[in-house]
């Protein structure tokens, strides 16, 4: 659907409505938000969590705070779930999602795809804070990880589009963090301080983190330092190839057979929120979060296929720091809105290291993106007694400030050369954001219209770099995004749904200036992308009752000028640039002639049973196909299609849990997940090390967790993970999962 | 965390990581060092007039090999055809060309700052070093693991030549070239070492071919930089200067590898590994006959150059004589007694030439 169309709709809409009696709203609408939702992502710790139900309904809240739209596809992880579960990160935090499929090019990367899109092609979002820079690579990216799972109280995926509400880049799906929030002020002076310690035994993972919660008067504050020290991943052994049974390139083992070079990795993290209610209604929040990662080698590239053992590329350093003050206001005429001002930068050092030459490629690149919102959400008006208006709106900017050099140093000798660019050039700048109203209208009990849209800008430009051939690009875009929707409820808990969205990306730095050596091949630049646009049709059914959750989702998606990796020959490799001449592969991202198809099944359920058990189960099925980049050869008899796969589509995959959890605070779980074979393989999926010879195996593997909440003061956990030591690994992951191993948590509140 | 210092700092002011300072090593130094070259250069006229080709070899350039016992194939047009019409070892050999204007090919002496920047050129991202270090020569039986394997280059070091032999070698003339020392001697090192990679990359591509089409290419293109006939760059470009019927030996053996592979299952994995050892043994004896003239060219310039010019001729004659060891045993175990006994001496100046050269000639009479 074209924005314009949105665009029209929603001011249909509004001209229908604009003579309007208001009157009490009815009772239906996406202000039904759960009470206990609400409570659970402003529940801090784990000491207050005492026997939390992890099958309190997923829903999303309203007000002017960002969250994922309700009536989409969705769901949520929560802090019980979090703290039951012990993911190893941020984005091994989703593995139970629906639609979610996570992706690791390295122990301390991982990429969530959603409906079989990832990086450049999903938003990531903190507390309403859009994470992605102009730097967020094709394919997937490690940026999700730079989150601390120790401040998340919640995480939610909206599967699909996304542009009207997230903006640039949302075509697949949006993945929302909630910071967990200091404690309420009103409940009187508190000074509470926590200490979590975790230990892992397939990585020898050791690390903690100290808390601390404090409330005064009107103020409150949560903050935390907390440090892990993690070693070489443990697998169960190699992941063969379905094709000849032989064993990938990618990763390379330690003589044990089961330890993963190129893996492990240090981290450091802290924060710090103050909360302040100014008046009633009204708060402040100052919040900085700082992430420090140490050491992370990028399994497929330490050491790089057919490269000596001791070859390895290692991001040093890779750090993310997000600042902001955010004012919410609750005003008595029930309006609501929020305002925040942002400070980020994102900064990744890394190096090549090939001791056996003395060789030291080293490169650093920084981002400062400065950013404002301001989101408005006007009371509900109901202008007929039968209709219920519901409006948001919201406009926000984000700029983006690029810093990115390199050197090459001989370390012998003792010589460092500064080379003329970095993977991007510096001094690049780019500029996203737009201006966006949404509209929901509740037809009596029973059905809902919405619809929304946005106008969006953005803007690169990078200057040139004659040196190596590099053009400057400077290019501005004002795409449209918009979606509209029914919701049908058909009986009180069934509701059946159908959405229709469009959102768009606009060519960020990375496609437009970076040249990088990707797992494929090396990667140039193309400064004459143009943006893609997602057109996502979905129809879904829901069921909510005190004992079944149950969502089902049927999706289709057009990708329209999607980007993709076109293989290039060494002529058309840019002047001065022997790294491309001299790689194996080449490849140039480009706009697809044509529309590519996603398209996929998603389900959920969960049931709560008799004696305090419960049930999760999750399945989902995506297939993608795009134009084929590669030109058509001159020999007719040569094989070649017009249309192939998509890069890194997640196989058929899902999730089961059976759950136990008694009042007094104990619980166990056994988790299965699973995945199929995945042999549809992209172009340049064969070129590359990541996937082995005729794909990814599938697998199943069974983790057992047993909790006690002991008393509110204590939180201790125990997983036993990969309990049958089955190897296995994501499709399109450098790393194997880990081996038959345990982790154990203790968090205590004196 | 060996960072740890410096993290807890940069953790509180979030400010970027100290980058790499430029510094050059006190690579501004060094000079000239005295010596003298050939006046005239020795040259040595090829007489390949009683080569003739063996019944075997395949001839494109007589009559598109028509006479020559090959069926018929895509190299008869006496042209090399790529398979893939991007072949990445030309960018390697494109750096070869480089290394050599910055350290031998105008005869001056190179500065520190030469040997940098020759390096860069060596060092480049799936450059010629990336290969070094995992080239291995397919004339002794494959190790247990792969070269890249750690302690593997050690203990196969004749097979894991590109670690175990020529990596080192290359190392440590680069790092001393930059610091000064001996510049025309290093550089001739650098030479040989280089000229050595090229035979046996050329050749290790031969055998590869077999599961990867793609790599005969390669083949041709560590031989010729992925030129003509006529417009030689790389290893090609040394030996056609020093005997061009050689060279043009070489190349109809690169021709012969595109023609196996032309007529064995160009599209998957070829299975007539005895038209393929037929291939490889012509072309092997091509380059070893070139290899062998720039061996000899070296030799017969000894007695009339000094100083430092002396002991680069020497250099290169000391790091490209062991490579010819192995092809002249098999062929005459005295003779190749004699090669390396007068090259094994202490002193250049003590060699014997004549002897010398006779060996050569003996042994590698043609291409």
């Amino acid at each position: 659907m074209r924005g314009g169309l949105a665009l029209s709709l929603t001011a249909v809409v509004l001209a229908a409505a604009s003579g309007a009696r208001a009157e009490e709203p009815p009772d239906a609408g996406p202000s039904k938000s759960s009470v206990a939702a609400r409570a659970q992502r402003q529940t801090p710790d784990a000491g207050a969590t005492l026997a939390a139900d992890e099958f309190e309904l997923s829903t999303t809240v309203s007000g002017a705070r960002q969250h994922v739209p309700e009536q989409r596809a969705s769901s949520t992880v929560r802090r019980t779930e979090l703290q039951h579960r012990q993911p190893r990160s941020a984005p091994d935090a989703l593995r139970y999602e629906p639609g979610v499929f996570v992706q690791q090019t390295a122990h301390a990367q991982a990429s969530a795809f959603v409906r079989g899109l990832t990086g450049q092609q999903t938003v990531l979002v903190f507390d309403g804070l859009r994470l992605n820079t102009s730097t967020y690579r094709q394919g997937p990216n490690q940026y999700f990880f730079t989150l601390d799972a120790a401040t998340i109280a919640s995480v939610e995926v909206l599967r699909g589009g996304g542009s009207t509400w997230f903006g640039s880049d949302a075509l697949g799906g949006v993945v929302a963090t909630q910071p967990v929030e200091p404690p309420d002020a009103s409940e009187g002076p508190l000074l509470r301080p926590t200490f979590t310690f975790r230990g892992a035994s397939a990585d020898g993972e050791l690390g903690g983190r100290f808390q601390l919660e404090a409330a005064l008067g009107r103020s409150s504050f949560l903050g935390g330092v907390g440090a892990r020290r993690v070693g070489l991943l443990q697998s169960s052994g190699p992941v063969t190839s379905p094709a000849d049974g032989s064993v990938p390139d990618v990763p390379r083992f330690d003589d044990d057979g089961r330890t993963q070079l190129g893996t492990g990795f240090n981290e450091l993290t802290g924060d710090a929120r103050f909360r302040v209610r100014v008046a009633d209604g009204h708060s402040l929040t100052a919040a900085l979060y700082a992430y420090r990662q140490f050491d992370a080698p990028r399994t497929d590239q330490c050491p790089p296929p057919g490269a000596r053992s001791d070859e390895c590329l290692t991001y040093t350093e890779q750090f993310r720091t997000l600042a902001y003050a955010a004012w919410d206001g609750a005003f008595e005429s029930g309006v609501q809105a929020r305002a925040a001002v942002s400070w980020q930068r994102q900064h990744e050092r890394r190096e090549n290291a090939r001791p056996a030459s003395f060789v030291l490629g080293t490169g650093r690149d920084v981002v400062d993106t400065f950013g404002a919102t301001l989101r408005v959400q006007p009371r509900t008006f109901t202008p007929r007694p039968w209709l219920g208006l519901t409006v948001r709106t919201g406009v926000d900017t984000w700029v983006d400030l690029v810093d990115s050099r390199a050197w090459l140093t001989f370390d012998d000798i003792g010589v460092t050369q500064e080379r003329s660019r970095g993977q991007y050039l510096a001094g690049s700048s780019s500029v996203t954001g737009g201006a966006w109203v949404d509209l929901e209208a509740a037809f009596s009990e029973r059905w809902t219209a919405r619809s929304g849209a946005r106008v969006a800008w953005a803007a690169v430009q990078a200057p040139a770099d004659p040196e190596s051939g590099s053009a400057a690009v400077a290019q501005r875009w004002f795409p449209l995004a918009g979606h509209v929707g029914l919701e049908w409820r058909a009986l009180r808990p069934v509701s059946l749904v159908v959405n229709l969205d469009r959102s768009f990306r606009a060519p960020n730095l990375d496609d437009l200036s970076s040249r990088q050596q990707t797992g494929a091949g090396f990667q140039f630049e193309n400064p004459r992308l143009e943006p893609e646009t997602a057109t996502t049709l979905e129809a879904g059914a829901r069921v909510r009752t005190a004992a079944v959750t149950a969502d089902a989702w049927l999706f289709q998606t057009w990708l329209a000028g999607a980007v993709g990796k076109q293989p290039r020959e060494v002529a058309d490799c840019p002047p001065q640039t022997p790294a491309c001449n001299a790689s194996w592969n080449r490849f140039q991202l480009v706009n697809a002639p044509g529309v590519a198809d996603v398209r996929g099944v998603e389900a959920a359920l969960k049931l709560r049973l008799p004696w305090r058990l419960g049930v999760r189960a999750t399945a989902s099925w995506t297939w993608g196909e795009g134009p084929n980049l590669v030109a058509r050869p001159a020999d007719p008899s040569a094989p070649w299609t017009e249309r192939v796969p998509l890069s890194r589509i997640p196989p058929f995959n899902g999730t089961a849990e059976l759950t136990w959890q008694h009042p007094a605070g104990l619980g166990a779980a056994a988790a299965l997940r699973w995945a199929t074979l995945q042999d549809r393989l992209a172009v340049a999926d064969f070129s590359d090390a990541r996937i082995p010879a005729g794909g990814t195996p599938g697998y199943a593997v069974v983790d057992m967790r047993v909790w006690a909440h002991l008393s509110r003061h204590i939180l201790a956990v125990l997983v036993l993970e990969n309990l049958f030591d089955t190897p296995w690994r994501a499709h399109g992951s450098s790393v194997n999962g880990p081996g038959r191993g345990v982790i154990v948590s203790l968090s205590v509140s004196p | 965390m060996r960072h740890l210092p410096a993290a807890l700092l940069l953790f509180f002011c979030a400010c970027p990581g100290p980058a790499p300072a430029p510094t050059d090593g006190g690579v501004d130094g060094g000079g000239s060092d005295g010596g003298a070259a050939c006046q005239p250069r020795p040259s040595f006229p090829e007489d390949a007039g009683a080569c003739l080709p063996l019944a075997d070899d395949y001839q494109p350039r007589f009559n598109g090999s028509s006479g020559d016992g090959w069926p018929a194939c895509v190299s008869d047009s006496n042209t090399y055809t790529p398979i893939n019409p991007s072949i990445s070892t030309v960018a390697r050999v494109a750096a070869y060309e480089g290394i050599a204007e910055l350290l031998w090919r105008d005869g001056g002496v190179p500065s520190p700052q030469a040997f940098v920047d020759a390096r860069v050129l060596y060092a480049q991202d799936q450059g010629l070093d990336s290969r070094v270090q995992r080239r291995e020569d397919v004339h002794y039986p494959a190790a247990p693991m792969p070269c890249s394997t750690a302690g593997i280059p050690e203990q196969h070091p004749e097979r894991c030549v590109g670690p175990a032999k020529l990596l080192p070698l290359l190392n440590d003339a680069f790092a001393r070239g930059a610091m000064g020392e001996a510049p025309r001697v290093h550089a001739a090192r650098i030479e040989g070492a280089l000229h050595w990679f090229l035979y046996v990359s050329s050749l290790s591509e031969v055998m590869s071919c077999t599961n990867r089409a793609q790599d005969c290419d390669s083949c041709w293109a560590y031989y010729t930089g992925g030129t003509p006939r006529d417009s030689p760059l790389g290893l090609a470009r040394e030996v056609a200067a020093l005997g061009p019927e050689a060279h043009q030996r070489a190349y109809d053996g690169t021709l012969a590898v595109r023609c196996w592979r032309n007529l064995d299952n160009e599209t998957g994995v070829a299975m007539n590994t005895t038209l393929r050892d037929r291939a490889f043994a012509q072309l092997d004896r091509a380059l070893l006959r070139g290899l062998a003239l720039a061996l000899r060219q070296r030799v017969t310039e000894l007695p009339c150059s000094t100083g430092d010019v002396l002991d680069a001729r020497w250099a290169y004659v000391q790091v490209l004589a062991p490579l010819l060891d192995r092809a002249a045993r098999e062929r005459n175990g005295p003779q190749a007694d004699v090669l390396k006994a007068e090259l094994s001496k202490s002193s250049p100046l003590s060699v014997d030439v004549g002897a010398v050269t006779g060996a050569l000639d003996a042994l590698f009479p043609c291409p």
